[in-house]
């Protein structure tokens, strides 16, 4: 009895082996069709996101579409790179070609949760912001997360760093700015990110000229 | 006697024996994704995609699956659609994507589609599966809609983000934050089994109508 058993049990484990490849071999084909297929649009989109803080923050006025945006960042920015190959900072060039108008930097550092990802623009006299875009966050959504609302980002246009901050609401002079209540933490965070990396940044940028 | 069937299936899923507020499946994204309708509008789709098609794949091979690798390849089917919602969510709508974060890939872990393949697909016929699949993601949607609509309206005074509350409206931050889904969802199990299924009570407490293989042994009546 045992000895008949023998091979269908073999047949049986073979078959559920085949059956596995099988179906894993049909899956990842077809996954493996759509990524290609989606490829180039998706590393298009995450580079996007990026251009398009940079152009935001420089002031400049962002297309709608993601080609016009793309061709106005070739324009525009000049990408101003480290030996390892990294970004130091961006220049904004007032014309295809032309002079340099303003710089935009990134900059990064330790929110509440997690770490801030930012780009800011700043005018040539590297103190005057020309405006701040979040590109990675993880703060408390509904308070620390407000720092994504335009009023929070478009209230650092034309202000000067040193910065420091009054309450959410109180008029803020052109070396401060307001706030966001309930999220001291990350307000804080990103008073002393802005202050020592522009600080940074500006030593950077005079060293390299 | 099919249509009967199909209708049957259809108003267990999405009344009766709803995955949300009945069987209390697929907690996870309904505390994290409610706090803005748009992002769960994007959610329900991709849920009911991969809910019904994960149910027809799974019927269509039910006489094939050996029976000791089942989950491998239940599990590997649900992964391929919800790698499918990923990619599409992230080639055409990165936006939202960017804010689903990692909730669009977590979709494989939501007990609602594995519980319906293995409860349901496994030994129904593949129309019979799709029509399952699909209701159970239209019964979680519904729900998590309405959660959502609340919540957007009292945490941030607005719908599909536009403002609807004028000033005078102090917006409920506690609403945005997962702890006001808690609220949220607990409420509404306590309005709908309160008033929509008091008599269904009574059903729910006998034996017999625990249904077979069902994930959740204390669903009401699912002899489907």
């Amino acid at each position: 009895m045992s000895e008949a058993k023998k091979p269908n049990k073999l047949r049986r484990s073979l078959f559920t082996i085949f059956f596995m490849f099988a179906v894993t071999l049909v899956f990842i084909a077809a996954l493996s069709l759509i990524y290609v297929l989606t490829r180039d649009t998706i590393r298009l989109n995450e580079s996007l996101v990026l251009k398009r803080a940079v152009l935001y923050v420089a002031g400049l006025e962002v297309p709608q579409t993601g080609i016009e945006a793309d061709a106005l960042y070739q324009e525009r920015v000049k990408e101003v790179k480290d030996q390892g190959g990294s970004v130091l900072y961006y220049e904004i060039l007032d014309s295809p070609g032309g002079a340099v108008q303003s710089y935009v930097v990134p900059v990064l550092g330790a929110g509440l949760w997690g770490e801030i990802g930012s780009v800011v623009g700043v005018e040539k006299d590297l103190k005057t912001l020309t405006g701040i875009e979040f590109i990675k966050q993880n703060e408390t959504p509904g308070l620390g997360g407000r720092i994504t609302e335009s009023w929070f980002k478009e209230q650092f246009r034309g202000k000067r760093w040193p910065l420091s901050v009054v309450p959410e609401g109180d008029p803020a002079g052109d070396q401060e700015f307001q706030a966001i209540t309930g999220a001291t933490n990350t307000t804080n965070g990103i008073r002393d990110i802005l202050n020592n990396r522009l600080a940074r940044a500006e030593q950077a940028i005079q060293a390299s000229q | 006697m099919k249509s009967y069937k199909f209708r049957q299936v259809f108003k267990e899923n999405v009344g009766i024996n709803n995955p949300v507020f009945v069987q209390i499946l697929g907690i996870c994204s309904t505390l994290a994704v409610t706090n803005v309708l748009k992002n769960t509008v994007v959610m329900c789709a991709g849920l009911v995609f991969v809910t019904g098609l994960s149910n027809l794949t799974v019927s269509i091979l039910r006489k094939y699956i050996p029976g000791r690798i089942r989950m491998m390849v239940e599990t590997l089917i649900i992964a391929a659609y919800v790698i499918i919602v990923d990619v599409v969510l992230k080639a055409f709508i990165p936006d939202i994507s960017r804010q689903l974060g990692p909730y669009v890939g977590l979709i494989i872990t939501n007990c609602i589609i594995m519980g319906r393949a293995e409860a349901f697909a496994l030994s129904n016929p593949p129309t019979l599966s799709l029509v399952d699949g699909l209701s159970s993601g239209l019964g979680y949607s519904y729900v998590l809609l309405i959660i959502a609509f609340l919540r957007e309206l009292l945490g941030s005074g607005a719908i599909w983000g536009f403002r609807v509350l004028g000033d005078w409206w102090t917006n409920w931050n506690i609403m945005i934050m997962a702890p006001g889904a808690f609220f949220m969802l607990a409420l509404f199990i306590w309005v709908v089994k309160g008033n929509f299924m008091k008599e269904k009570q009574t059903a729910s407490a006998s034996p017999q109508a625990v249904s077979a293989g069902s994930p959740q042994p204390a669903s009401a009546g699912g002899k489907s």
